[in-house]
């Protein structure tokens, strides 16, 4: 209730103390918003990556290729179908005949599919392609593996286990990021309130002196920290959503096959995490740089 | 109201600021605490004020026990007193009103009684038409008034004032004392440190106390 009732008094203090230390605080405000900036970036990159691994994760298949006696048999390959599907962790399967094996290869070679001329017959054999969870490519392979009529499978695990690699090593680098912008943040805000506080020594005493209890004191050096890490964060996002346009606009270009995922997505996200990472921050930095000073 | 009994005050250095002291004050008292730079007026206050706390002896004030430790009874304590300092200690940036409405914004007073007390209170100090004024421009005997207004607007029971009269001409003095007094009543004290011995005069219920080298002694009831 009194914190309401001083509210205008908390906010003109705050005032008052950034006017004091007017180029202390904008210097303050411009490298927050700067390490916030970088965070940004880096979750954004990160949200990125993890949305090209899912997709592409999700579009996981495998080739099964059939014995020359299944493959004669209509009715064998049908079968073959339907045992693949009722495997757990299929998704999908179909068949591909040569036919549509020899189009795709004509696609993929493009002006060099003249050299698919040299075969007097169709090389390619008809398979089975099968979207599978990637998280349960061992057993399904075993399965397979184990199933009469079944020659050979290509599971590109090679491929698909670097994938899964480059989306552990980023969320690593992910995580070391925050906890390095967050430490920054912390010392940044804490050192700027320890500054504040100094400053403002005598007006501290002069409360003690009358009575004041520590939160009435403590409260308006909390909020000045507090509206800094903000204006960082503002300052960031602001930066962060040009800087993501403009990435947009220059991989959609010459990286067109990227599934990047929408960009409103993406900014909503990253305003909303970079906006909550500066509050807590901003509380936590002024707390640290208060209880610091407690007893000076 | 302060209770006294055979206090002293040595500080960490050795130095006896104040030795075995009784003192007894009561509602509706005026105290002048006189004698030369150094004999101990302001420590006196300062244990008062829980500044600092005797080193021998025991003290109470407005029935709070004054040792080390009773942090949170001292606060409690210090929101009932009314100090002007020595130096002041007004808050620069601020206006007139602004320092005035600080030493009451953390008691549970509503908006409008705050706004209240302080014009009351300048308006008795003579300075309503410097309410928004800062006080770094203020003169050192406005400054001084300012610091009374903020000590009284609060409705203190007790008001502690550490040389108020320190630096000022006989005119002014003479208005500062004069102003300091009009705020007893049965229910409260005034103790005012003053090297003004000349400017006091015997009233009701005022008291001479003289100090010396740490020492007391009684040197005129009223």
């Amino acid at each position: 209730m009194k914190t309401i009732i001083n509210a205008s008094y908390f906010l003109k203090e705050v005032k008052t103390m950034i006017r004091l230390n007017l180029l202390s605080n904008i210097l303050t405000l411009f490298s927050t918003g700067l390490i916030f900036f970088i965070l940004a970036m880096i979750l954004s990159g990160w949200w990125v990556s993890n949305h090209v691994v899912n997709v592409v994760q999700g579009e996981a298949e495998i080739n099964v290729y059939l014995d020359e006696k299944v493959v004669n048999t209509d009715t064998g390959v049908i079968q073959m179908v339907e045992s693949i599907r009722d495997i757990e962790g299929a998704r999908e399967a179909r068949v591909v005949d040569k036919d549509e094996a020899y189009r795709r290869m004509v696609e993929i070679l493009g002006k060099e599919a003249s050299v698919l001329n040299n075969f007097d017959n169709n090389p390619f054999s008809s398979f089975i392609e099968l979207k599978i969870n990637l998280e349960e490519i061992d057993s399904v392979l075993e399965k397979i593996n184990h199933m009469v009529g079944v020659e050979y499978v290509r599971d590109n695990r090679e491929v698909l286990d670097r994938l899964r690699n480059i989306a552990g090593v980023l969320k690593l680098v992910g995580v070391m990021v925050v906890v390095a912008v967050g430490i920054s943040t912390l010392v940044i805000i804490s050192h700027i309130i320890r500054l504040g506080i100094f400053n403002n020594k005598e007006q501290i005493n002069t409360l003690r002196l009358l009575g004041a209890p520590e939160t009435f004191i403590a409260f308006p050096f909390l909020l000045e920290g507090l509206l800094l890490t903000i204006g960082g964060g503002i300052l960031a996002v602001a930066l962060s959503d040009f800087a993501i346009e403009y990435l947009y606009v220059q991989m959609a270009g010459p990286l067109p096959f990227i599934p990047l995922p929408p960009r409103e997505t993406l900014v909503s996200g990253m305003v909303i995490g970079v906006m909550s990472l500066s509050v807590v921050l901003g509380i936590v930095g002024s707390l640290l740089g208060l209880s610091s000073t407690k007893n000076n | 109201m302060i209770e006294a009994k055979g206090i002293s005050l040595r500080f960490p250095n050795g130095t006896m600021a104040l030795n075995n002291i009784d003192l007894q004050v009561e509602p509706g008292d005026m105290v002048y605490v006189t004698g030369p730079s150094g004999s101990g007026k302001t420590s006196l206050l300062k244990l008062f004020m829980g500044i600092e706390y005797p080193t021998l002896g025991s003290l109470k004030v407005l029935g709070q026990t004054m040792t080390k430790g009773q942090t949170a009874g001292i606060r409690r304590l210090r929101k009932i007193i009314g100090p002007v300092f020595q130096e002041f200690r007004l808050i620069a940036g601020r206006t007139v009103t602004e320092n005035v409405m600080l030493g009451m914004r953390f008691l549970d007073l509503p908006q409008d009684q705050l706004k209240e007390n302080a014009s009351h209170a300048l308006v008795k100090v003579g300075l309503e038409h410097k309410a928004l004024s800062l006080v770094e421009n203020l003169s050192w005997g406005e400054s001084q008034r300012v610091a009374i207004a903020r000590a009284v607007a609060r409705k203190p029971v007790l008001i502690l004032a550490d040389e108020p009269t320190g630096n000022l001409d006989k005119d002014n003095a003479l208005n500062i004392l004069e102003l300091l007094t009009s705020f007893i009543d049965e229910k409260t004290a005034v103790i005012i440190t003053t090297h003004a011995t000349h400017l006091i005069e015997a009233e009701h219920n005022s008291k001479v106390i003289r100090m010396d080298k740490g020492s007391l002694s009684w040197e005129r009831l009223g």
